[in-house]
């Protein structure tokens, strides 16, 4: 437990996901990020198949504070880094020249650019929410109670406990460019589709 | 353009200079942070919120964990609350208008000076036409009570006032649970369900969703509820044509062919009779199926008629030992064994029973003929309903669209028929429940008494459409197509004035183009609401009334009361509730004698002197627990009862004390009453929901749920189909209620446009590609949507959602013409015939590809920007004594502030 190195990340239960899009705007709200300016995005996925037997489900995507960051790898100012402690992966907007080579860098497209600060914005699993002990605003108001964070690193912690109950056969993640993202989707109820396949991402 | 004179959505009032700055024109003395436990009313979902204030200024929404219901959830809707409250383009003041109507210009007045104007109007029109002449109507999201309109018109001596709700919305279903068994009804939208919100405990194992999408209409409450019982198990049946998030997460989708619900339900029945799935101890017992029914008079046969009301009439039963009719004695007699079935003849006459008759309205609606009618194939109709019969406890949750076509009355008796026959009734895990209330309420759900024997009988008798479609009168409304027709013919009278306190009527009532004419024929039109929309522009007075975190109301969630209470207020806004009373106060000192006497204590004994505050309402209520307004807020959510004891399952087992017999079910003869003989009785009479008789419909109400094809259908061979091949479908989204919110930055930003969803062997066909704008036309009207092409959708069947461009208001169109669906919509015959719904769904229109968007309208997100949230006036803080004077006396402006805003306009 001594050296055991935290990793904070999303898990999300994808049967638990309405689509409702509330997250998006409870992360408006709670961080007055600009209009255009999604920190969270939930993507539908789906239909698949031909009516009437057909398969959907919605995939709220969101920084997956990978473990090798091809955003912290490209960034020309090392605005964007890897915080050790927690591994959460953070934006020094002091630091940030707007160049936007995160954002092309990112295979998921899950930061946005803001044109009203001309500067990346970034999912900072609500930093300052975490300080002060409420966690990010999303995971709060999630209407089907889908979005989870936690210490991945910490086999006791919460959204550990949810990943060993869903068995691995049921867990799942972006696809893995080699930068390992950390953040992880519980789906028992549909077929996982890859839908970042295209570097572009969903819908 | 005149200094004082400005149109309403005037976007260059002020320039976007930041989100949710603090006032800096506060005093120190009200600086600080506080968390305020309110109520949401985004819609009509009242979920619980913590809303936090930083010097003043409504800084951040969260959910309530607290909340009975929501338990800490908020949806998109209200937690654009602050950007609604803060909007540049709210209605800041009353306003008259100066130059032509429809022109758009307007003058700020003192709320004295509008409220005189409207009142002159009024007393006028009353003078000139009688009080009929004027009608009030509401309506639409964010609507904090109904009550307040209805009392004001019973107190007027008007009879019309009208929602393009009501029968097109939830009535229907209000009236078959009601008169049927007498208790809740199932929609989850409503805030009714309220079983499934212990989700632990309930020992619910299938729960159908027909018609209804929890996850969109009410993702905190209902959505959420419906996700944690599927997490535990529970199967879910959801019938919808198209595939919405419950409809993906389903264990069976059903997506039947629009306006058909009710030949689906009657092929439920069918196969539930057919298979004996039925609880047959439950149906002999307590419902009214073994009954013997005249056949030719549609009547039961009665061995004795009660002259006390605790004691229901004995009914007669056909006696399979004795072969013979006997009366069946309340409950139950033992001693007989009523035949469920059979056709008898006693004194001469024939009769079946109830059961009987039900059994052959259904007969035609096998799996097979079902299907054809549905267009979905036997065997899934086979699934669903096999699913509900067998794995019980289950029930029907049923929802808006059925309300949406003129087959409204019988898809709920028919809903209602079948939880009844499987005796899904006030046992655990199921829906029809009379859960205890705290007793604070008189009237459903809104706490303002209605004042109905207010309204003299011979006004009643005046209601446009209250004669025909009776079921009205359960809310105590009229008839939205017979009042516009009246305006437009002159008969049987010319209603003349219009008050209306809605979102946009243009967006929201069917046929926009006939309520546009309807519009050009008053008199005199006054709008309230908490900003312009397109029914603004055609006003003469525009009021400003408060939103939700301006205003202060009691709600009962489940076996609590909660406060939603003013956390801020802005501008000169005023609650409606009050508003309402104003107008009555100012008609009383004209000379209105009612409206005088409405504000003596003593004369209105029951119904209230009206108020010069709403909280003084809310104290006389709340008394009634031992509370005032006051200190509910500080204890918000109050437990008024454990939950244990709220949650009373058998009611109709309790022993009743007068009669020593049990309570029996909240109908006339106190079985559940799935032949629904009080529906003759109220096509003839309107008993048991007006307050004195009424003449009769030009037919008889059925007793049974029937069939009826849409008027506008492609499998009738009138030709239509050849011009108009698709079926439109409307449905809730997640981001509006109703019509609200189409002027939100944030939510138009997650929803931009509506869309027109279409499957891709239609788009082939039309030539349209997602990403398109099309063309929906209907024999009424046309108007734009943004083609999506799913395979979500039936083949044959499209949909689109309601709305409205404020982005346009200030352009010819008034925003109302670009993507109003209810441009198609059919407001005519034919009407439901118990509650004289007209067609939102289920008609016929043509699709083609348009050249592009309509001119003007907003489609990326930072051209919604002049709508976010800007600094603002403020009065003083809630609850202070500044406060109650500032409202006592109207609310006036702080100086400093208004300074501040000339600068910012500047």
């Amino acid at each position: 437990m001594t050296n055991r190195k935290k990793k904070l990340a999303f898990v999300v239960e994808l049967d638990r996901c309405i689509g409702c899009k509330a997250c998006q705007v409870a992360c408006h709200m709670e961080n007055g990020t600009a209009l255009g300016v999604n920190r969270i995005q939930v993507r539908q996925v789906g239909p698949f198949g031909v009516f009437p037997d057909l398969e959907m489900y919605f995939l709220p995507a969101m920084c997956q504070q990978c473990e090798d960051p091809s955003c912290v790898r490209v960034c020309p100012t090392g605005a964007i880094y890897k915080n050790e402690e927690d591994g959460v992966v953070l934006l020094d907007t002091d630091r940030c020249i707007g160049c936007q080579s995160c954002n092309r860098a990112c295979p998921y497209h899950v930061n946005t650019f803001s044109r009203t600060r001309s500067q990346m914005d970034k999912c900072t699993l609500c930093a300052e929410s975490r300080a002060d002990g409420s966690g990010p605003a999303c995971v709060r108001n999630c209407s089907g109670r889908a979005l989870h964070w936690g210490d991945l690193g910490d086999p006791a912690s919460e959204v550990s406990r949810l990943l060993r109950e869903a068995g691995e056969e049921n867990v799942y993640a972006l696809r893995d460019y080699g930068n390992r993202p950390a953040a992880r989707y519980i789906l028992k109820n549909a077929v996982w589709r890859d839908v970042f396949d295209d570097g572009k991402g969903g819908d | 353009m005149p200094d004082d004179v400005f149109s309403v959505s005037g976007l260059d009032a002020f320039g976007p200079d930041g989100l949710l700055e603090p006032d800096a024109a506060r005093p120190d003395s009200e600086r600080g942070e506080k968390r305020i436990h309110t109520c949401c009313r985004a819609c009509i979902a009242n979920c619980g919120v913590i809303a936090t204030v930083r010097d003043g200024r409504v800084v951040k929404l969260e959910g309530d964990p607290a909340d009975r219901m929501s338990k800490g959830r908020m949806c998109a809707k209200g937690l654009g609350g602050i950007q609604a409250l803060y909007h540049p383009n709210r209605n800041k003041y009353p306003m008259l208008r100066v130059g032509k109507r429809g022109e758009n210009r307007w003058k700020r007045v003192s709320w004295d000076e509008a409220i005189d104007v409207i009142a002159r109007k009024l007393m006028e029109t009353r003078e000139k036409y009688g009080a009929e002449a004027v009608f009030c109507s509401t309506g639409g999201g964010g609507n904090p009570e109904i009550w307040s309109i209805a009392r004001f018109c019973n107190i007027f001596g008007t009879p019309n006032w009208f929602e393009p709700g009501c029968a097109q919305c939830y009535l229907p279903r209000v009236v078959a649970y009601t008169m049927m068994y007498g208790g809740a009804d199932p929609s989850i939208a409503d805030s009714n369900a309220l079983e499934l919100y212990d989700t632990d405990d309930t020992p619910i194992q299938t729960l159908v969703l027909w018609g209804t999408d929890p996850s969109w209409s009410c993702p905190a409450s209902g959505g959420g509820m419906v996700v944690d019982l599927r997490a535990k198990g529970v199967k879910t049946v959801a019938v919808d044509p198209r595939l919405t998030p419950d409809a993906a997460k389903a264990d069976v989708w059903i997506p039947l062919r629009p306006g058909t619900d009710v030949a689906m339900l009657l092929s439920w029945i069918r196969y539930i009779l057919e298979n004996r799935l039925y609880d047959e101890d439950f149906v002999l017992r307590w419902t009214n199926l073994p009954y013997l029914v005249d056949v030719e008079t549609k009547m039961f046969l009665r061995a004795e008629v009660s002259e006390d009301a605790s004691r229901p009439d004995t009914f007669m039963v056909w006696d399979e030992n004795t072969n013979s009719a006997r009366p069946m004695a309340y409950p139950y007699d033992e001693t007989l064994s009523p035949a469920l079935t059979g056709s008898f003849t006693v004194n001469g006459r024939l009769c079946k029973t109830g059961f009987q008759l039900l059994r052959e309205r259904v007969e035609p609606f096998t799996p097979e003929h079902t299907a054809r009618i549905c267009e979905v194939p036997a065997e899934q109709i086979v699934k669903g309903v096999r699913l509900y019969a067998e794995n019980t406890p289950s029930a029907i949750a049923i929802g808006v669209a059925t309300d949406q076509t003129p087959n409204s009355e019988q898809a709920a008796m028919a809903a209602c028929s079948l939880d009844l026959l499987m005796g899904n009734v006030e046992k655990p895990g199921t829906l029809l429940q009379r859960f205890r209330t705290s007793g604070v309420f008189d009237m459903p759900n809104y706490p303002v008494p209605i004042a109905a024997d207010r309204l003299p009988d011979e006004q009643l008798k005046k209601r446009l459409g209250g004669n025909e479609y009776k079921g009205l009168h359960i809310w105590y409304a009229g008839h939205p197509t017979s009042i516009f027709d009246a305006v437009l013919t002159g008969k049987p009278y010319k209603p003349r004035v219009w008050i209306d306190r809605s979102g946009n009527k243009l967006a929201a009532v069917a046929d926009a183009e006939k309520v546009k004419r309807v519009i050009d024929e008053m008199d005199f039109i006054v709008h309230m609401y908490m900003y312009p929309t397109s029914f603004s522009a055609y006003a003469d007075v525009l009021l400003p009334t408060e939103e939700w975190l301006e205003t202060n109301m009691i709600v009962e969630t489940c076996n609590t009361l909660c406060a939603r209470q003013a956390v801020a207020h802005v501008w000169e806004t005023m609650d409606e509730t009050l508003i309402w009373s104003k107008i009555a106060k100012r008609c009383g000192e004209l000379g209105h004698e009612a409206c005088r006497k409405a504000f003596d204590a003593e004369y209105m004994g029951k119904d209230l002197a009206y108020w010069d505050s709403v909280e003084e309402l809310w104290d006389h209520f709340l008394s009634r627990v031992g509370l005032d307004f006051e200190k509910l807020k500080a204890v918000t959510p109050y437990t008024y009862m454990s939950k244990e004891d709220w949650k009373s399952y058998y009611v109709y087992r309790e022993t009743d004390g007068k009669t020593g017999l049990p309570k029996g079910f909240a109908t006339p003869s106190k079985k559940c009453e799935v032949y629904l003989e009080s529906m003759i009785t109220l096509g003839r009479t309107g008993r048991p929901f007006a307050k004195c008789d009424l003449p009769p419909a030009s037919k008889d109400y059925d007793p049974l749920p029937y069939y009826l094809e849409p008027a506008e259908s492609p499998q009738r061979d009138d030709g239509l189909r050849d011009e108009y091949p698709l079926v439109m479908t409307n449905g809730r989204i997640p981001f509006f209620h109703h019509n609200t919110l189409r002027n939100s930055a944030w939510m138009r930003e997650l929803c931009p446009v509506p869309e027109l969803w279409i499957n891709p062997l239609d788009a082939e066909k039309y030539g349209l590609e997602s990403g398109d704008w099309a063309w929906i036309e209907s024999r009424r009207g046309r108007t734009r949507g943004l083609v999506s092409v799913t395979e979500g959708i039936k083949p044959g069947t499209v949909y689109m959602e309601r709305f409205w461009n404020p982005e346009t208001l200030d352009s010819e169109t008034r925003g109302w013409k670009e993507m109003n669906v209810n441009l198609t919509t059919k407001a005519d015959a034919p009407f439901n015939d118990v509650v004289g719904t007209y067609t939102l769904r289920a008609y016929l229109v043509k699709v083609s590809k348009a050249e592009g968007a309509p001119e003007g309208v907003w489609t990326k997100p930072e051209q919604f920007a002049p709508w976010l949230a800007q600094p603002t006036a403020h009065t003083a803080d809630p609850g202070t004594e500044r406060w109650r004077a500032d409202r006592a006396a109207g609310v006036t402006l702080d100086d400093k502030t208004s300074e501040r805003l000339e600068a910012v306009r500047k």
